[in-house]
């Protein structure tokens, strides 16, 4: 079965993330990134930021979310078993620092078929509360052996 | 630690390559930090299911430490304004991952430097690369 190219363009429901203290430590633990501005607020501020500062790749946690919303809705015929993540790009305006509150509205970039295999890019502008894009986050989705021959 | 300046690189330059054992335990605390619960990342009998000997590293993990070997030398993750990857082998557990990267251009009059990013994982004397052709971009002072 192949992908529902209707669905190109597509947005989802807006997906919101705080950036919290513990979470931001339990990640940085997690990818073994001991630098302490990922550690402390005082750190943070010694560096030149407002605060304890975010390991980049925490915005993943936005990156998950979106794709969650996207595989799982029923009119686009992914087969999650067949799925494996191919590409992944983010772009960083800013550090994420602990207090922020993200939001983002995930919306399918493109599908599109290249031999036997289908891809699916999901694109996730993430933005502050002042409404100002912090990252942007591009992930492509391969799904194994679907495209129509 | 602060940001590195342009001056002093030049293409060319390779950045410190950065290794690390992939743990059980650290993929199992990724799963619950990031949220991407998918068993493949914890559960043996569900990877050995879809064909692999065991679970594998979310390619997230891999990418994570990717960008820690980048910005440790640029000194500061600000300075980190774009990285796109491509996951072309899977990681085990107890493998080693080694993190590279080498700058490809640089421009004095932004102060941003284009960095070729890959990640080699050795298996059975043969190197796999769980991360491919990326690329990243950095500012630097």
């Amino acid at each position: 079965m192949s992908l529902n190219q209707c669905l190109k363009g597509k947005e989802y429901p807006e997906v919101t993330l705080t950036v919290e203290r513990d979470q931001v430590r339990q990640f940085a633990d997690a990818i073994r990134e001991d630098a302490a501005i990922f550690r402390d607020p005082q750190s943070g501020k010694g560096a030149g930021y407002a605060e304890q500062v975010a390991p980049p790749t925490f915005v993943t946690k936005v990156q998950i979310m979106s794709s969650a919303e996207v595989v799982l809705d029923q009119d686009l015929g992914l087969n999650y078993m067949m799925v494996v993540h191919g590409e992944q790009e983010f772009e960083w305006r800013r550090p994420l620092v602990v207090g922020d509150v993200l939001t983002a509205v995930p919306r399918i970039a493109d599908i599109y078929a290249k031999g036997p295999n289908e891809f699916l890019v999901i694109e996730a502008e993430v933005k502050d509360s002042s409404g100002e894009t912090v990252a942007v986050s591009r992930t492509t989705l391969l799904s194994r052996g679907t495209a129509e021959r | 630690m602060g940001r590195r300046p342009l001056a002093g690189i030049q293409v060319g330059d390779e950045i410190p390559s950065l290794s690390k054992v992939i743990k059980r335990e650290d993929v199992k605390a990724y799963a619950d930090s990031s949220g991407d619960q998918n068993p493949l990342h914890q559960d043996d009998n569900f990877a050995r299911s879809v064909g692999f000997p065991g679970i594998i590293a979310h390619g997230m993990f891999t990418m994570a430490h990717l960008v820690k070997a980048v910005t440790d030398w640029a000194g500061d993750p600000g300075a980190l304004k774009r990285m796109k990857v491509q996951f072309r082998a899977v990681v085990f557990m107890n493998e080693t991952i080694v993190a590279k990267g080498r700058v490809e251009s640089l421009d004095p009059m932004t102060k941003r430097a284009r960095l070729s990013v890959w990640v080699e994982v050795d298996r059975a004397g043969e190197r796999q690369l769980p991360i491919k052709n990326g690329e990243a971009e950095i500012e630097l002072i």
